[in-house]
């Protein structure tokens, strides 16, 4: 009897264990990885930066074996935790310093470069791949280092892709010749026919129209206006052609040197800037050395003294060192003699920064913007300035090629005699200049909100204009901070939970474009090389692939009843 | 004469005591700002990455790189020099202070007054009305008109002005200070002002149409607190006294309200109004916002976000010194008004 006892206690005691352990596996919630995903909060993104950021932690977190928390900070606070490398994965935005497919590799993942974005991802091979692309001309070598350099970026993802942004223009029907133009929107070469006048919006502000001081969107963008360079970029596209010189240097012409460390630029005769100066070399060397000199802070001389190693010599008055920079003595030719051979040096010398200015312009420090300060070389001068209000461009009777882009079908520039341009405050402001009647603009650009660009968008036909929507060098990405989240399988299963046509329709209306590389495609300078590794190797939203990567690091216990019964499928 | 003494010494003694308010108020300001977190010059390339070698030479011309006390040393010098110093932040860095703040406080001030206007013209009669007839139809409409328009967000009312009245109606522009190239002669930089010194009629009536909607956003939202404070103090000086005197003696209602009743309580209402220039330049921030004025409320703002400590303090001292010097004619006029408040 006793036995007997003994071994009815022992079979349920058995069979309490057993059905213990069944519900903890069956009832118990799944063991799940938790990581914080941080986003701006101070619009420095726009104003969808939340819903970005709430849309990937339900991508991520519906396959089920990850908790997101999210959290946020103002732009400045953000920047600082990113570079002290308190941020495990966070959003962030990148828009090129110049335009060359290295600038989307190299500050991203040589290892000189990826602290400043927070990623601290470091690679010997990965840094000789970088250092082989950017000291060759050769197009097949760098096609093949841009190769093996996106395959590791799938492979160890420091970063995934998300998506390329949009720029968007809203203007009257009847005018003609509204390019959204990936570097720089020209107001020269728009058209309203029967006018000679043409009124804008922006809620963009200047932080200086110096090109030695210019680097945000919009005092670049006047600066394209109202200053020509020695390379201008195409209307339509960011492909270089001559502007003030008399032709893109390539090894092919003779005017780069075969080991790609010297660029000759012949100058077009008789080039006078706005105030009647002489345009010659000498002025140019002059330009780029004081744009050296001056090195301001939030500036983009960087670019010629570092990126384009012309060298900033503290013997030579912070000037480039001596004969980095020659010039014939006819003043009709100049020549930069780089450190180092820089593939891309043709595009810094089509950036602002490089935009030559005229021997009054102050040598010390910024040049004022005001009428009569302001000198250049471009289609427009300025007419008129209303510090945060205003600006007036007006026709430069001694712009140099009047029928510049005539190939283009663009017969003279600039095509308008004169371009008011008003700041306003806000995204709603811009919609309203179109939306009132009589209209307050002709051409609104940069930058409506998804909202505002949606109403504008249902309303053309009734409010008689056009919305014209394009990609845009500017992509966005997440960051994994490879020393906080060191488990390269981890990075993997979150690029393989990330939903990008979810972020494209739930978030920007079907306006952006999904970003499989580092690299966006759409552009000449990228093209050749952009590789979409992301897609081909996680995907989008491939939650079995990504559980396959969690339940192999030990993220399988447990089936969630709660959750699955919870979760909306 | 003694009395003008008194006064004069009343207003000297406030005007003194004054300036250490500033100077503790201003050093809070720099401190906090430090102690905050967010470091400006990574702001100053405008989301681009420079090398961090560019980043450190920045901050170095900057001056960021000194001890905190050294900064704090160097800014009270200038600020006792007159000097508010240059911006650091993202847009006007390398720019004076007071050069960018002297450009947009005309704007500010110009809505300011006209939100003030607004705010009296149509809230002291109401307030009036509601103390004069209490327990009224009038009274409980005008009450419930005072609670809603004082809880109202500013920036909703505005949009909805704009809706109706720009783009639905077109009565008046939705936004801006000013249409058309042809700007008034800078003299004051209020473009009211302005357009009048110059003679220009039309340019005055533009400055105005430019003006009605923001005035009128600002001012309705604060003439619901003119409408409560000025019906609470018309309750207290209609039961008074004299009131009652008043009445025996079979003087009219409407003289007994408008002679005895308002002008009594008309005196503590000032001071408490004249407090609100304070209200006024805080929902300044966001009336600029919504009818793109750029006025001093929107350099504050981009100045946070860009954390341009510079031009945050600079900001900081002028607001400052404004409501002090509205402070400080008001106790004089209070002072001047009621001699018992100089004892």
């Amino acid at each position: 009897m006793a036995r007997k006892m003994l071994i009815i206690g022992v079979v349920i005691i058995v069979l309490l264990i057993v059905a213990g352990s069944a519900a903890y596996v069956f009832l118990s919630a799944p063991k799940k990885y938790s990581i914080e995903l941080w986003y701006n909060s101070d619009g420095h993104y726009g104003s969808t930066e939340a819903a970005l950021a709430t849309t990937l932690k339900n991508s991520i977190e519906s396959c089920g074996k990850v908790t997101v928390v999210l959290k946020s900070d103002i732009w400045t606070s953000y920047r600082t935790l990113r570079n002290q490398g308190k941020l495990p994965f966070f959003l962030l935005g990148w828009y090129p310093d110049y335009y060359d497919t290295d600038d989307y590799i190299s500050p991203f993942m040589a290892s000189s470069g990826s602290p400043s974005f927070g990623s601290f991802y470091s690679n010997a091979t990965v840094d000789q791949w970088i250092a082989d692309e950017q000291t060759t001309a050769s197009t097949a070598i760098r096609a093949d280092r841009f190769t093996k350099l996106q395959n590791k970026l799938a492979d160890d993802v420091p970063y995934i892709p998300l998506f390329s942004g949009y720029s968007e223009s809203a203007y009257l029907s009847t005018i003609t010749n509204v390019k959204l133009h990936p570097i720089s929107f020209k107001w020269f070469i728009i058209d309203k026919p029967g006018s000679t006048e043409l009124n804008g919006s922006t809620i963009d502000k200047i932080t200086s129209l110096d090109p030695a001081l210019a680097y945000d969107y919009f005092s670049t963008e006047l600066d394209f206006n109202l200053f020509d360079n020695l390379l201008v970029y195409e209307p339509t596209n960011a492909a270089l052609m001559p502007g003030l010189a008399t032709a893109v240097p390539t090894i092919a012409n003779g005017l780069i040197s075969p080991d790609g460390k010297n660029y000759t630029y012949n100058l077009r005769p008789n080039i006078r800037f706005s105030d009647g100066t002489a345009l010659n070399a000498t002025v140019v060397k002059r330009s780029i050395d004081r744009a050296i000199r001056l090195n301001d802070p939030g500036g983009a001389a960087f670019l010629l003294w570092d990126n384009g190693k012309l060298g900033r010599s503290a013997a030579n008055g912070n000037n480039t060192p001596p004969g980095a920079i020659t010039v014939t003595p006819n003043d009709l030719s100049i020549t930069f003699h780089l450190s180092a051979p820089v593939p891309y040096f043709n595009d810094i010398i089509g950036f602002t920064v490089s935009a030559p200015v005229p021997w009054t312009y102050d040598q010390n420090a910024a040049q004022p913007d005001t009428v009569g300060s302001v000198i250049g070389s471009g289609p427009y001068m300025l007419t008129g300035h209303t510090p945060n209000q205003q600006f007036v461009l007006t026709r430069n009777p001694l712009y140099h090629s009047p029928g510049l882009y005539s190939s283009f079908g663009i017969p003279i520039v600039p095509v308008e005699d004169k371009v008011t341009i008003n700041i306003r405050a806000s995204s709603t402001a811009l919609k309203n200049d179109l939306s009132v009647n009589p209209k307050l603009a002709d051409v609104v650009y940069r930058s409506l909100s998804p909202a505002d660009l949606k109403d504008l968008q249902t309303q053309a036909t009734t409010l008689g204009i056009k919305v014209d929507i394009a990609s845009s060098p500017f992509i966005r990405y997440l960051v994994f901070n490879a020393n906080t989240i060191s488990d390269i399988r981890v990075r993997q299963a979150i690029a393989y939970s990330v939903d990008r046509q979810a972020i494209d329709r739930d978030v920007f209306d079907t306006n952006v474009e999904p970003l499989y590389t580092l690299i966006p495609p759409g552009f000449p300078f990228s093209a050749p090389y952009s590789q979409p590794v992301f897609q081909s190797k996680y995907g989008d939203h491939n939650c079995p692939a990504a559980n396959a990567v969690w339940s192999a690091l030990g993220y399988a216990v447990g089936f969630g009843v709660r959750d699955l019964v919870a979760r909306d499928f | 004469m003694a009395k003008g003494k008194s006064l004069l010494a009343y207003a000297v003694t406030r005007g003194v005591l004054a300036v250490p308010m500033l100077l503790i108020l201003l050093t809070m300001v720099f401190f906090v700002l430090r102690v905050l977190p967010g470091d400006p010059v990574l702001a100053l390339w405008h989301g681009r990455e420079p090398p961090p070698s560019v980043v450190e030479e920045a901050r170095r011309e900057l001056g960021l790189d000194q001890p905190v006390w050294v900064q704090y040393a160097r800014y009270m010098t200038g600020i006792f020099r007159g000097d508010l110093g240059t911006s650091i932040g993202e847009f006007y860095h390398g720019k004076p202070v007071w050069g960018e703040i002297a450009t947009r406080l005309p704007a500010t001030v110009e809505l300011a007054i006209g939100g003030m206007v607004v705010a009296s013209v149509i809230g002291i009669p109401l307030g009036v009305i509601s103390g004069a007839r209490r327990d009224t139809l009038a009274d409980v409409v005008i009450r419930l008109y005072g609670t809603i328009v004082w809880v109202i967000p500013i920036f909703w009312l505005g949009v909805i002005f704009q809706i109706v009245f720009a783009i639905g109606l077109g009565w008046f522009p939705p936004h801006g200070r000013w249409q058309g190239t042809t700007y008034p002669k800078a003299v004051t930089g209020m473009y009211t002002i302005d357009s009048l010194l110059e003679g220009n009629f039309s340019h005055f009536t533009m400055a105005v149409r430019h003006l009605f909607l923001p005035c009128l956003t600002l001012g309705l939202v604060l003439s619901g607190f003119f409408t409560k404070t000025v019906r609470a103090n018309m309750i207290r000086t209609m039961g008074a006294d004299y009131t009652e005197a008043s009445r025996a003696r079979g003087i009219p209602e409407r003289r007994v309200v408008g002679r005895h009743a308002f002008k009594n309580a008309l005196v503590p209402v000032i001071t408490v109004l004249g407090l609100q220039f304070a209200i006024l330049f805080a929902g300044a921030v966001l009336t600029e916002k919504t009818f793109s004025i750029e006025g001093i409320g929107l350099l504050l703002l981009e100045s946070v976000i860009s954390k341009d400590m510079t031009m945050i303090q600079g900001i900081v001292v002028v607001y400052a010194t404004i409501i002090v010097a509205i402070s400080l004619v008001i106790d004089v006029l209070g002072a001047l008004v009621d001699p018992r408040i100089r004892l």
